[in-house]
């Protein structure tokens, strides 16, 4: 437990071959510039990868117990709805209706904790429960109707004009990636994520405190959903109660990619950030190329696959 | 246990009251997700809401044909008096429909066609029709611009494979072939939602340096891809199209009021129709519907939006 997680070397050789694919098939611009490496195109990479870049640190932390979170794309969805319609319909300022999303997000998080550290219930089961439920309160709350932000100069329109800005949302993702990564690493808590993973039984027999430790993984899992949620209602100018869907399953790549074991026990931060990037990297690459959709989903495919076999390569040496 | 089987009792209990005749119409929904589907829901609420011996019942199958089987299904064993399904796919729910005709049902099928006419009647739009309109509106736009039918036109796909995609592109590129000078110089696939249409033209815009019209095949995509080109500070280089039309705050209508869409093509709800339809079969023995019905499409610009938007 005391040895450094090995896999971040192994994770960034998969990031670097993308990289060099990418600027090795990036189409040409009229200036005879790489459009992969024009400062916006890779902006433009930072600001896709940072709404499911914040979930995936949740989500890291919630694989290292062992666990996993599959109601983050539902508790995304309830918060571009409340933040909206706290700003659009029931004209509260900015603040407290990002407070009431972020405070909604985060209980249902501490919800999905309690139920599973308590009445100790597979986390699959319990997340899989609150990922159909929240997802129906989203509806419910907005009447299953998208709630428009539009470009005018109300308060809303603010409220988007200043949380769309790539600077906020890359600065949010930066800023979240870098206090995750303390916590994970330089921090008691930090130790208790990784130790009731690894070895739940010995966690237990050393007195560590596993239902606060597990309720604190999901409850923070709940409130980085949200604050992607807030995030995506400024960016797609909308609360929408159907967004979201499968977002649990990207996340959940970009933790894999980045080398954490599903198992729990062990992964870090950093391989999750790369596990993002890795899968942003790819979709522009391919995109900006034209590639056929199908085409693309069977690339996307074989690369991932690819990116994994190469650490375990490695590892096996 | 107890419970759940009092809330259970409850629920059945509360379902059963009324005494006189009640009509019962059962209507299963693709799914509840899209924007259309939602309004559809909306509209069919409203317009049965307004019958007074109709009770509704609609059931969402979440995208899923398995499901909208099953839904349909679970409508039989409950003995409805009209039975109205807005198919999820061709070819699923094509069996269990005839099952609903054999036991004597009436069935509107609504907006997308079954692989054997297992109705009594088909209301439905023409997506082809769109395509071909979105296409002339956009040639003519172009000979406006450049004097001449030329120019980069962007194509925002919605969910491959689907009969509204294929004709919505289809319809626009009859018209294209006919003007060797429009070019569709890109035509990535955004699964009909905003945020998908928003990040594709994102990288578009990077691998394009010029583009004249992106047509998105449906509204949120094309609404998408106007932000990605308002976040460069380029959305006025090039117009928006889009396809819906749907009412309201959110809907297509208002963005066409707001100068973000220069067009979009009403795909008809059809729910209209089908309750006017449904209620003359509940109502009046003698009468025999139309085996097809089609709602012709409105296109919608900056000239008669406003009026349309308040008719909503």
């Amino acid at each position: 437990m005391t040895k450094r997680p090995r896999r971040f070397p192994e994770s960034l050789l998969a990031l670097l071959g993308i990289i060099v694919l990418a600027i090795a098939v990036s189409p040409v611009a009229s200036d005879g510039g790489r459009i992969f490496l024009q400062p916006g195109n890779l902006t433009d990479i930072l600001r896709q990868i940072s709404i499911i870049g914040i979930i995936s640190l949740g989500m890291t932390f919630v694989i290292l117990t062992a666990g996993i979170d599959l109601s983050v794309g539902s508790i995304l969805a309830l918060a571009t709805v409340v933040v909206s319609m706290g700003i659009v319909r029931q004209g509260h300022g900015i603040a407290v209706s990002i407070l009431l999303a972020l405070g909604a997000s985060a209980a249902v998080g501490v919800l999905n904790g309690v139920i599973t550290a308590t009445l100790r219930m597979q986390p699959f089961v319990v997340t899989l429960a609150t990922m159909i439920g929240v997802r129906g309160l989203a509806k419910w709350l907005s009447s299953n109707e998208n709630i428009d932000i539009g470009f005018g100069h109300d308060l809303a329109a603010t409220f988007a004009a200043s949380f769309s800005r790539k600077a906020v949302i890359i600065g949010t993702y930066v800023a979240l990636a870098g206090s995750f990564w303390v916590l994970l690493t330089r921090t008691v808590f930090g130790r208790y994520v990784r130790a009731v993973g690894d070895n739940p039984k010995a966690a237990e027999y050393a007195g560590l405190p596993i239902r606060a430790t597990k309720i604190w993984v999901y409850g923070l899992s709940g409130l980085l959903s949200g604050i992607a949620g807030v995030l995506y209602t400024a960016e797609n100018h909308q609360g929408n109660p159907n967004a979201g869907v499968a977002y649990e399953l990207d996340a959940i790549a970009a933790v894999v990619i980045g080398g954490t074991r599903l198992s729990g026990g062990k992964g870090s931060i950093s391989g999750t950030v790369i596990g993002a990037l890795f899968m942003g990297i790819l979709t522009n690459l391919l995109r900006l190329n034209n590639v056929d959709s199908n085409v693309e989903m069977m690339i996307k495919a074989i690369l991932i696959v690819l990116a994994v076999a190469a650490q375990r390569e490695r590892k096996s040496k | 246990m107890k419970t759940i089987a009092l809330g259970v009792a409850c629920l059945l209990a509360c379902s059963c009251g009324g005494g006189k005749k009640q009509f019962f119409v059962a209507f299963s929904q693709a799914n509840n997700a899209e924007p259309y589907r939602a309004a559809q829901n909306a509209l069919m609420t409203k317009l049965w809401g307004q019958q007074p011996d109709v009770r509704l019942v609609i059931s969402d199958a979440q995208q899923d044909n398995s499901k909208q089987i099953a839904n349909v299904e679970t409508f039989l064993r409950q003995k409805p008096d009209l039975l109205i399904v807005a198919p999820n796919e061709r070819t699923a729910v094509t069996d269990v429909m005839r099952t609903a005709l054999d036991r004597q049902l009436p069935v509107i099928c609504l907006e997308r066609d079954i692989s054997v006419p297992n109705y009594t009647t088909y209301i439905h739009s023409d997506n082809l029709e769109i395509g071909r309109a979105a296409g002339v509106f956009i040639a003519e736009y172009l000979k406006k611009k450049y004097g001449e039918a030329k120019g980069n036109v962007v194509s925002i796909r919605g969910l491959l494979g689907v009969e509204g995609e294929i004709n919505r592109d289809k319809g626009a590129k009859e018209v294209f072939a006919q003007y060797p000078g429009i070019k569709i110089v890109a035509d990535p696939v955004a699964d009909w939602l905003q945020d998908k249409g928003k990040d594709r033209m994102a990288e578009v815009l990077r691998a394009q340096p010029r583009i004249d019209v992106v047509y998105g095949h449906n509204d949120p995509m094309a609404i998408g891809a106007w932000i990605a080109a308002h976040d460069l500070g380029v959305e006025r280089e090039m117009i928006f199209v889009g396809v819906d039309g749907l009412g309201g705050e959110s809907g297509g209508i208002k963005k066409v009021m707001d100068g973000v869409l220069a067009a979009t093509f009403i795909y008809p709800l059809c729910v209209d129709k089908a309750v006017e339809i449904g209620n003359r079969i509940l109502h009046d023995p003698s009468f025999r519907p139309e085996r097809e019905y089609v709602i012709p499409s409105t296109m919608v610009t900056k000239e008669n939006a406003a009026k349309l938007y308040a008719q909503q």
